[in-house]
């Protein structure tokens, strides 16, 4: 029997390049972008999707990495990459493969993208933006190409050990981060890629069109139960510093 | 109201429709306002006379906000004209309800220059003017399309979803200035134009139609929109932001 074709169409990050790894262990044919192939040239990516069309089964569509710029020194060329490479890539890639697809009745397309499709980072307006503008288009897919046998899934991806660089001078969200995974410890990379090969499967047909958040539920914490003695150490220091008032938030 | 009578509002696309509504209701509550449109002139003028004729403070102006030089023009004029800025109101957008595969890209690079290049570039060019106001606000205007598909146009939703998430970004970014940054999560409203994308036929069998709902769930007003744009403007919404506020008339229930 044929390989099923399985191509991930951006092996910037890290976990884009570990899940290219682990689904072609699995025995699916994994296939990447040829250097130099704009994915928000529409004819560039018909033409080479014209020579996929045989055998190609899933499209797994990472976010580009993860880009931080205080709004007040975004430029217009950094609008316009982040349109071209958040959002205007998505909408091709889409086009074009999940048109293949529906002409065909069958196929996955899966977007790879960020908690920042509901959680702001700090000074990340840009990359957010393309995250919430994908997180639609997924939606849009599921209705538009659903009829047509086509299974599309938005992930939402969380801060892995990868992700130094998302810390922002007016967000927490990057800080101590192994203090909000349950498990007190970041999932490792490769641990998305057992979600990955779920969806590819056909059992999770009647998950198509949800948002399926992969944080290691890093996203929903917000303090903690102290210990007595933490509490006491917290009430001398606020007599120390004679305040009135202080909300533990259990973050530094 | 004596506040409002010296503050000063910028609500681009507000020479029809959702936008004509916002500024109708700011300057009947005292507010200062720059009517902005780009295509439609006539129904600019329009707008500006009730205005006027209700003895409101208007100016018109007309941009591109899609190109830079002009949405810089657009903040400044109406900081010339009335010394200040003190509530900026993304809401010109525009609308192709095209399918997925009926887009191509020159399309879509209007399309992002406009509904999210637009809201982001007329926040740059407000910034050092909203820095200066005691009691600065930024509502951009959404739709539900930034949360429910529309079916019949995936640009305009992906457009509308990053309205959202640049709003949530910003509300944290400028909160540092004291700046709340809001949106609206819009339902249908009842404009000069329809619009829609004919080729969509929203499937409803006879058996789910409850006359008791009828009447209902309906069009939102311009005017209602605005209302709700003067709470957000006032001191008593000054601890929200970040927030999308759907305004729908119930659409979204059913």
């Amino acid at each position: 029997m044929e390989k099923q074709g399985v191509l991930i169409t951006d092996l910037r990050t890290r976990e884009a390049r570990e899940a290219f790894e682990y689904l072609a262990g699995l025995g699916y044919e994994m296939i990447s972008v040829p250097d130099g192939t704009c994915l928000w040239n529409e004819t560039e990516l018909e033409a080479w999707g014209e020579t996929l069309k045989q055998n190609l089964y899933a499209v797994i569509h990472p976010a580009p990495p993860l880009f931080l710029r205080p709004l007040s020194e975004q430029t217009e060329d950094d609008f316009a990459k982040a349109a071209d490479d958040g959002i205007l890539s998505a909408f091709c890639v889409t086009k074009v493969f999940a048109g293949i697809f529906r002409e065909r009745g069958d196929g996955v397309i899966i977007y790879l993208n960020s908690i920042h499709a509901e959680k702001p980072v700090g000074r990340g307006s840009l990359f957010s933006m393309g995250c919430g503008a994908v997180q639609m288009l997924a939606r849009e897919v599921n209705q538009d190409y659903g009829t047509h046998g086509v299974r599309s899934f938005f992930v939402q991806r969380g801060i892995s050990q990868y992700d130094p660089d998302g810390k922002s001078d007016i967000s927490n969200l990057y800080y101590g981060v192994e203090k909000r995974y349950p498990e007190r410890k970041m999932p490792a990379a490769d641990a998305l890629n057992g979600l990955l090969a779920f969806l590819l499967t056909r059992g999770a047909a009647p998950l198509s069109g949800s948002d399926l958040r992969a944080d290691g539920g890093m996203t929903m914490y917000y303090g903690e139960r102290i210990t007595e003695e933490q509490l006491q150490e917290i009430r001398r220091q606020q007599l120390l510093e004679n305040r009135k008032e202080v909300t533990i938030l259990g973050d530094e | 109201m004596a506040m409002n009578e010296e503050r000063v509002a910028l609500v681009t696309g507000s020479g029809k429709g959702v936008g004509a509504g916002i500024v109708r209701v700011l300057c009947r509550e005292g507010w200062r306002c720059c009517v902005h449109c780009n295509s439609n002139l006539a129904l600019a003028e329009k707008t500006l006379e009730q205005i006027r004729e209700a003895g409101g403070e208007a100016i018109l102006l007309q941009a591109d906000v899609s190109d830079p030089a002009q949405a810089r023009a657009l903040v400044e004029q109406t900081v010339q004209a009335f010394g200040r800025l003190d509530l900026l109101v993304n809401n010109a957008a525009m609308q192709y309800n095209r399918f997925i595969d009926e887009y191509d890209v020159d399309r879509l690079r209007k399309l992002w220059n406009i509904n999210l290049g637009g809201y982001w570039r007329m926040i740059r060019e407000a910034l050092p003017y909203l820095r200066k106001s005691p009691q600065p606000r930024i509502v951009n205007v959404a739709s539900v399309h930034a949360k429910r598909p529309t079916c019949f146009d995936a640009g305009y939703a992906m457009t509308k979803g990053g309205i959202r998430m640049f709003t949530r970004e910003l509300a944290l970014e400028l909160g540092v200035d004291g700046i709340p940054v809001n949106a609206i999560d819009l339902g249908g409203t009842r404009i000069e134009f329809k619009t829609g994308n004919p080729a969509f036929h929203s499937y409803r069998p006879l058996e789910t139609r409850n006359p008791a709902m009828d009447g209902k769930v309906r069009l939102v007003m311009p005017e209602e929109v605005g209302h709700l744009v003067s709470y957000l403007a006032s001191g008593a919404a000054s601890a929200m932001t970040g927030s999308c506020i759907r305004l729908d008339g119930g659409q979204m229930l059913t």
